[in-house]
């Protein structure tokens, strides 16, 4: 490359420059942005109507001691590692269950249609199978599945403490129709079928002979009247994959939404019950846990959520287990509509539904 | 080491073994295989050690280029003279200067942020002292990690900026070690200062309850509608990539036809500053359309503050087309004008990009152990990228490409008139 007067090299910088200004404006500018991008739809998908829920937190407690939880992640080589590989600790957690720092989540949610007639759905089956099968007779649940009143199992998505307490259900019931979401593992299918994981302390003596549905992603499925699921493909950690969520229009009231953990974002869900379901912009409640800071752990993008969330006009929250205690106290800071519990059956504290709390909506 | 101020990795004469582009495909296998397995016994969730928890891991990761970077581009190898980097087989080579960017990191880790800045200064620069406070140990290692790997990502955005943009200036004449311990001084001031302004406000509302006499809010709220430090992660590591845009891919042109400093580096540092934020608007705008807008609040592919970072991620990736095409093709091609050359180049970097991008999230899961899907809280193709480029570098600046190259023996390198003096 040779030599290059000063006016040259100016011209040249001058056109560059010019070009990089454009460049940059059009690509952020609102002409590009309106061509490009297109505009949010509007929900079209028609689910009907139901008239009340009742919402009984069977337990929220998925495990005991957080610390110990976080060593065993940390031990086996952190978040990504496959959950069937982690030797979790289940012997001498004084705070534990019986020693065992495994406990889990589930919540029975009942619904009442418009004629008056009610289903009821089990979201979630724990992880401890002793200990939800203590819970699940401290609320009458075992009695219920045993009598057929529980129309389905509703499993969020195949984390350790949502799904491995199927034990508990299918001693009870074993051929409950189960709804699962797309990304189950085949490990999970397994211990549907009675397959024992020893290295994680993990087995199902009771094998799954009811129907089994796989809910794809993406898609409302309606599920009763005024009632629908959503699944989402969303990536979570210890090598899970896919979540789905409850949606429930009420009449006279607006849309209620009912998690496990919500690993897909309680805005992202709302957001894309927004563009998919009708009235999907009238948001009354929310219920479960959401995800943002299950191990007392923190991030600023959770407080981009919290300030955010005013914008959706919930009147009533009931959330809890992965929410963290961290996170509502934030949410009650700001003033959001935060159900209080009653702190009792392990749950340590009450200012979240705990566990053998109930939310009306 | 040569005292001049020219860098002896360009100044170094290499000699194909074999003929491109056969030369090229056997080095690039080479390197990635290598890529492969240490991942795969240090990183891999299936793997042996599994430090990709992911911060942790990728701390290391980070610290290995900006280390590799000091050692070529401000330190010119130094303290290794001109005969041991001339003369000694390229494993044995290799395993010492690759010996030495390690404990390079491990003293800047271990030593400088959690022993002396951990210890003396800003608490989350070490987990022990987090752990102390009454964190789990998982998150005071991951939150520690984040911070000291920022510190080498802001680092090697701005340590070649002196060398590449400012030849050095003013210290230019200064011979090693002199020269090297001026600059670097000089440009980890400068990283301080800008960790200081891009990512300590981050830490004000990681820490329940937020931590308002201690650091500011983060300033960018307003604009990049998110409080995360994401914001800041994305477009320095876009400046990161376009100071090698400059290097590898421009030349140094125009810049280098600027024959005073201190405007070159002026000028040079504004190109770098420009095509950085150049990057980073086409990428967010490139996934606005594709996936929508993002929502505020929101979490994954919407999060605002996934989108800043996904920019830097998609940059980075063109690091590895950009670094293949450099070091295994010869930087093809070469015989038309600075600006066509230049044109060429970046339309097949552009391209790569958009191929490594489909084929990483189709087969990363299978192959590096992570989970599918674009976006995830505690996944970063950052990480296995800049290894990949960590083990590229360390074949271009300390092994001298071998196999598929050599060095040029005394006889090759010097003019046949020299020769005929010596034997004489």
């Amino acid at each position: 490359m040779s030599d290059i007067s000063r006016r040259e090299f100016l011209k040249g910088l001058a056109v560059g420059g010019t070009v990089g200004y454009f460049a940059m404006a059009g690509v952020s500018s609102t002409v590009m942005r309106n061509s490009f991008i297109p505009p949010a739809k509007v929900g079209a998908v028609d689910i009907g109507e139901c008239k009340s829920l009742k919402i009984k937190v069977i337990t929220e407690t998925s495990w005991f001691n957080n610390a110990l939880l976080m060593d065993d992640m940390k031990k086996a080589g952190g978040l990504l590692v496959n959950q069937y590989e982690i030797p979790w600790t289940n012997k001498g957690v004084t705070e534990g269950w019986k020693g065992d720092n495994a406990g889990g989540y589930a919540t029975l949610v009942e619904v009442e249609f418009l004629d008056g007639s009610t289903k009821k759905i089990l979201l979630d089956t724990g992880w401890n199978v002793d200990w939800t099968d203590t819970c699940f007779k401290r609320e009458g649940i075992d009695k219920m599945l045993a009598n057929g009143e529980i129309d389905c199992l509703f499993v969020s998505h195949e984390h350790f403490d949502h799904f491995w307490g199927i034990e508990a259900t299918l001693k009870y019931r074993p051929d409950i129709p189960i709804l699962v979401p797309k990304g189950f593992y085949q490990e999970g299918f397994d211990l549907l079928k009675g397959a024992n994981f020893p290295k994680c302390h993990l087995a199902n003596n009771v094998p799954h002979t009811g129907p089994l549905k796989v809910q794809e992603s993406e898609k409302v499925h309606k599920l009763y009247p005024g009632v629908a699921s959503i699944t989402f493909d969303v990536p979570i950690i210890t090598r899970v994959f896919g979540e789905q969520a409850l949606v429930f229009n009420l009449k006279d009231k607006g849309l209620a939404i009912v998690t496990g953990c919500c690993h897909m974002g309680i805005i992202s869900l709302m957001e894309h019950v927004k563009q998919t379901i009708k009235g999907g912009d009238n948001f009354y409640a929310i219920q479960g846990g959401l995800h943002i800071s299950p191990f007392e752990d923190w991030d600023p993008q959770y407080d981009d959520l919290v300030l955010a969330l005013h914008n959706y006009g919930l009147k009533t929250m009931g959330c809890n287990h992965c929410t963290g205690y961290v996170t509502a106290e934030k949410f009650v800071t700001i003033g959001l509509p935060v159900v209080k519990g009653t702190a009792q059956h392990k749950s340590k504290r009450d200012i979240f539904l705990g566990n053998g709390d109930m939310m009306i909506i | 080491m040569n005292q001049n101020n020219s860098l002896w990795v360009e100044t170094r004469d290499l000699q194909p073994r074999l003929k491109q582009p056969l030369q090229g495909i056997i080095n690039l296998l080479l390197v990635t295989a290598f890529f492969l397995l240490v991942w795969w016994i240090f990183m891999d969730p299936r793997g042996i050690i599994r430090w990709y928890t992911p911060q942790y891991g990728y701390m290391y990761i980070r610290w290995i280029l900006i280390a590799a970077i000091w050692q070529v581009y401000i330190f010119n190898y130094w303290p290794f003279k001109d005969s041991f980097l001339n003369n000694k087989h390229p494993l044995i080579k290799g395993l010492i200067l690759i010996g030495s960017n390690i404990v390079i990191v491990a003293f800047m880790v271990w030593v400088f942020c959690y022993a002396f800045l951990g210890n003396l200064s800003i608490p989350y620069l070490n987990p022990k002292v987090l752990t102390g406070l009454g964190m789990t140990e998982f998150f005071a290692r991951e939150y520690s990690s984040l911070a000291i790997l920022m510190m080498a990502a802001i680092a090697s955005w701005l340590s070649p900026v002196w060398p590449v943009c400012f030849d050095n200036h003013p210290w230019q004449n200064l011979t090693q070690p002199a020269r090297g311990f001026t600059v670097w001084v000089w440009t980890f001031f400068l990283t301080l200062i800008a960790f200081l302004i891009l990512m300590h406000p981050h830490y004000h509302v990681l820490f329940y309850p937020w931590q308002e006499y201690a650091a500011a809010y983060p300033w960018w709220y307003g604009f990049a509608r998110t409080l995360s430090g994401n914001f800041n992660v994305g477009w320095v590591m876009c400046g990161t990539v376009s100071i090698w845009f400059l290097e590898l891919v421009f030349d140094r042109y125009p810049i280098r036809l600027i024959k005073k400093q201190p405007l070159r580096g002026i000028i040079g540092f504004l190109f770098v500053f420009t095509m950085a934020w150049l990057i980073f608007f086409a990428f967010l705008f490139l996934q606005d359309v594709s996936w929508g807008p993002a929502v505020e609040g929101a979490k994954r592919l919407y999060a605002p503050d996934w989108r800043h970072l996904h920019c830097g991620e998609l940059a980075c990736m063109m690091l590895i087309p950009m670094m293949t095409l450099h070091f295994y093709f010869d930087n093809w091609p070469k015989k038309y004008s600075p600006s066509i050359n230049i044109a060429i180049r970046c339309a097949i970097i552009f391209i790569a990009t958009g191929i490594l991008h489909y084929l990483y999230y189709k087969y990363s899961p299978p192959i590096l152990g992570t989970q599918p899907g674009y976006s995830h809280p505690q996944q970063f193709p950052m990480a296995p990228v800049i290894l990949w480029i960590n083990m590229m570098l360390y074949h271009y600046w300390f092994m001298d490409m071998y196999p598929g190259k050599r060095l040029a023996t005394r006889k090759e390198r010097l003019p046949v008139s020299n020769l005929i003096a010596e034997e004489a």
